[in-house]
């Protein structure tokens, strides 16, 4: 494993030579090690560890794989690598491209790396250089992404730094970072210092994936990054943040450190439940009322992110399961949603939703990656999404925790609602006069998002492998394996078969297309032959309904409180103090040197120094 | 043997649900002192329809009407309808429901395809319609699935056999009916459609096969929909029992809506996440403590 990360870091560099020189050559180099170390996560045998570098005196960093490393490490390479070949095309319109390939390369590395960390500290140290590279990729996007990689940095350090506490809190403990030995150390300690360090340590993943409180970052971050960042933000970098809740509730026996709360929950769970579903309802409301595509999909994380916490949390076999399985599926629809965007902003310029309209005619291939990311997204069958949404409703509704079921469900119907915007507002309705001579983007950005599509319908009708990878997590951390063959899903409360359904849906399409068939042609006629109510119309582009698409809901809750503002009161406390220093302490007067070099001489006499 | 369930299954949904329909448009003319069309109106209106030349807004529009129908027929097969079930120990309720989304995905799709803002703003309302109804809804559904530990919905069905769930969890019921009310899209939830205000809103730009394909999945939509409530909630029975219920169900919704007003998109929500939501939560804590019937 160290030999694969010390080829990936000095791949890196190579890669960013290479893009010098010219960038083609630089993108393929970037896509080679990214297969390449897809290739060694097969070959690598679960549960080798190994020792690198030591920063600490007596403690080497270790290196651990796991069951749970493969199925991240296969997660965030899936994802890279259909986003390195999206560059391919895409690349050619950004400025400093040596600069990006490299940062997204050393991004790669370093998330293999915290998921191979077998110790809280080289964890950390991954952790940071993922984070630092990102933000640093976040702001080559629009003009105001200076100020969302700023407010992403924050967040992510807030995140951090509480984690590196609780790395202090262990090694003044135990003397020891390795999590194999403090997971067996740590259920005898005093409840106190339980909750604090895992507090302390899933506060990096909720602020990674952006859960409840931490999760103001993601609107702007995700809509002013360049765009084909935004799916390597979502689909790899906020599965970290997944790990890290993974880490938190299962690889610590939440288990066997808590007392156990209503429906066989520890209490530690249970409040990142409570986070979870305020998670869903923040995600999706806001999602429903924004004009950004990106912004919307950004949203919709938040409420996604909640999902994936809520099933990992609750330590069941079909929750953890579901939560995984989540985790998966999530990262496969929003690169392919935010590859589709990125396609479609290549080509317009934009990302406002009513600015555009009626691509689907010049971009057929992005509006049936979009409609089947969308699909899986907003959990609808026969695609892959749906099976670990039905994972997680059954096990809340079997645990008789009716409140989060309800957020599971107004988060699931709410994600109709809002995926439908951009269907409806972008890729459906009139074409606008400006688009006319859209063409569709070229071929290799349509293969990832065409193999993307593949792989969701596929795991969608069979499912069997990925839940083979996650019943070997949930071996590997004591939680009783989910039952399930091939293409069946069983749990205490019933089982359903996804191949069944999928041929059922094919069969009722066929039948449909058979009537359809039969019975006579219809003439095709241009979109602006419309039923208008007598009105003769000039101008088709104000035909087509986007703006403010569900006023009639989002009228409902205008009034609600916002956190972002909240943030932004702190933020402009701590301005305020700091401009108020600065004016009394800095300002460019003499007579206000002198006055200060007065004080501080009159006060050193004073004390007789 | 389970292809010849599934044809008797759809078969069904076809002749009784068109048959029903005829007769709720007779029964509301006579709610409003009209003489009304006779039964079978609803399978001329079909074949009329089918049988036209018409125009179609491209691809996305034919596929989308294509994805409604299929996704809808793929769900009425999974629906059990008193013994005649098709795919027995597979029928999930959340399958089931959320299959049925395909089928009004599809609708959505192909309708907002046609170019028309009418059609977007019905599919809008629709859309919102359903975060209202089906919440309180699927709360329920969870208080019941809570209480059997199963989901599938032949098995809720079959344990029933003392006594239905409409008199162990009257709330309950009462929820999912008026939950059912807006499924339908019957007065006062026919807000999507609103003929008065949005031209028929999604159904402004139809014509000829397209117009008919979709009054079939209408139909089956709605025969989905009630046998769902019928299957959880009125207990199991044979085949003709079920159809019983169903007719019985069917007129009552029918006569209420035949007398009601509509309402505006926004107090359907308002009303949903008030009343039968708070009545859902309240059934789902007398499931917790035990106090079912």
């Amino acid at each position: 494993m160290s030999q694969l990360l010390l080829i990936l870091f000095i791949g890196s560099f190579l890669v960013y030579l290479l893009t010098r020189m010219n960038w083609i050559i630089g993108v393929l180099a970037n896509i080679g090690l990214a297969i390449y170390s897809f290739y060694r996560l097969f070959t690598f045998k679960v549960g080798t560890s190994e020792s690198i570098f030591s920063l600490i005196v007596n403690q080497n960093g270790t290196l651990v794989y796991s069951e749970l490393s493969k199925f991240f490490g296969i997660i965030s390479l899936i994802v890279a690598i259909s986003v390195y070949f999206f560059l391919i095309n895409w690349l050619e319109k950004q400025k400093n491209r040596a600069v990006f390939n490299f940062f997204l390369a050393l991004i790669t590395a370093s998330t293999l790396g915290v998921f191979f960390s077998g110790d809280l500290l080289t964890l950390y140290i991954f952790w940071e250089i993922m984070l630092l590279f990102s933000v640093l990729l976040v702001q080559m996007g629009k003009e105001d992404s200076k100020k969302a990689a700023l407010n992403y940095l924050t967040i992510s350090l807030i995140g951090s730094y509480m984690y590196l506490y609780a790395v202090f809190m262990l090694w003044n403990r135990y003397g020891t970072l390795v999590i194999k030995d403090i997971v067996q150390k740590i259920s005898v300690e005093t409840s106190i210092f339980k909750w604090a360090v895992l507090i302390l340590i899933a506060a990096a993943g909720i602020a990674k994936s952006g859960i409840f409180p931490l999760h103001t970052w993601l609107r702007t971050t995700q809509g002013s990054s360049p765009d084909a960042f935004s799916a390597i933000l979502a689909g790899q970098l906020e599965k970290l943040g997944a790990y890290m809740l993974v880490l938190t509730v299962a690889v610590f026996p939440s288990l066997k450190m808590f007392p156990v709360l209503y429906g066989g929950i520890p209490v530690f769970n249970y409040v990142l439940i409570v986070l979870g579903m305020i998670s869903i309802l923040i995600g999706t409301l806001m999602a429903i009322k924004q004009n950004d595509m990106k912004m919307l999909i950004a949203y919709s994380t938040v409420s996604n992110s909640g999902y994936i916490l809520i099933g990992l949390a609750t330590m069941d076999k079909i929750g953890f399961a579901g939560g995984l399985f989540h985790a998966f599926n999530h990262a496969i629809a929003s690169v392919m949603i935010f590859l589709s965007f990125a396609a479609v902003i290549y080509r317009t310029k934009t990302s406002k939703i009513d600015e555009m309209g009626g691509l689907i005619w010049k971009m057929p291939l992005t509006f049936i990656t979009y409609l089947v990311g969308i699909i899986s997204l907003a959990g609808i069958p026969p695609m892959s999404g749906f099976i670990s949404k039905w994972m997680i409703f059954v096990v809340l509704v079997k645990k008789g925790m009716f409140l989060t079921a309800a957020a599971a469900f107004i988060g699931s119907v709410g994600s109709f609602l809002y995926v439908f915007r951009p269907l409806a507002g972008v890729f459906l309705g009139q074409l606008k006069s400006k688009h006319k001579d859209v063409k569709e983007v070229p071929i290799f950005m349509l293969i990832p998002m065409l193999v993307l599509v593949v792989i969701t319908v596929f795991f969608g009708v069979i499912p069997g492998p990925v839940l083979n990878m996650i019943t070997a997590v949930e071996k590997e951390l004591n939680i009783q394996p989910l039952e399930h063959t091939m293409t069946v899903i069983k749990s205490s409360v019933g089982q359903w078969n996804t191949l069944t359904v999928f041929t059922m849906f094919a069969v009722g399409f066929i039948i449909a297309f058979i009537l359809y068939m039969v019975f006579p042609k219809a003439k095709r006629i241009p979109l602006t032959n419309q039923y208008t109510a007598g009105e003769f119309l000039y101008n088709y582009d104000l035909y087509h309904y986007s703006t403010r698409f569900y006023a009639f809901f989002e009228r409902l809750y205008e009034k609600h409180p916002s956190v972002e503002k909240l943030y932004e009161m702190f933020g402009k406390f701590f301005k305020d103090i700091g401009e108020f220093l600065n004016r009394w302490f800095y300002s460019a007067s003499p007579s206000a040197y002198l006055l200060w070099f007065s004080i501080v001489l009159l006060a050193i006499f004073w004390v007789r120094w | 043997m389970t292809i010849f369930k599934v044809a008797a299954v759809l078969l069904t949904g076809f002749f009784v649900g068109l048959t029903l329909e005829g007769i709720a448009r007779k029964i509301i003319a006579r709610v409003q002192r009209r003489y009304g069309p006779p039964w079978y109106q609803n399978f001329i209106d079909v074949f009329k329809a089918l049988s036209k030349h018409g125009f179609s807004h491209g691809w996305i529009f034919d596929f989308g009407v294509l994805m409604a129908l299929g996704g809808v027929i793929a769900t009425l097969s999974f629906v059990p309808l008193g013994n005649l079930v098709a795919f027995p120990g597979l029928d999930n309720v959340f399958v089931v429901l959320y299959l049925f989304a395909v089928g009004a995905l599809g609708m959505a799709m192909g309708m907002v395809g046609s170019g028309n803002p009418n059609a977007s703003i019905g599919v809008a309302r629709a859309l919102t319609q359903m975060l209202g109804y089906e919440v309180p809804y699927l709360v329920s559904l969870a208080a019941i699935i809570f209480y059997y530990k199963t989901s599938s919905i032949s098995n809720l069905m079959n344990l029933q056999a003392d006594s239905w769930n409409l008199f162990k969890m009257p709330i309950g019921a009462a929820v999912a009916f008026i939950s059912l009310m807006g499924m339908l899209g019957k007065k006062p939830f026919d807000t999507p459609i609103a003929p008065a205000e949005i031209a028929s809103g999604p159904m402004v730009e139809l014509s000829s096969k397209y117009m008919g394909l979709l009054m079939l999945m209408h139909t089956f939509s709605i025969f989905v929909e009630i046998s769902l409530f019928v299957d959880i909630f009125l207990g199991g029975g044979s085949y003709l029992v079920f159809l019983l219920k169903f007719t019985v169900v069917w007129i009552i919704a029918t006569l209420i809506s035949a007398v009601l007003p509509r309402f505006r998109i926004e107090q359907v929500v308002k009303f949903y996440w008030r009343v039968p939501l708070g009545l859902a939560f309240l059934q789902a804590f007398f499931v917790l403590i035990g106090w079912v019937f």
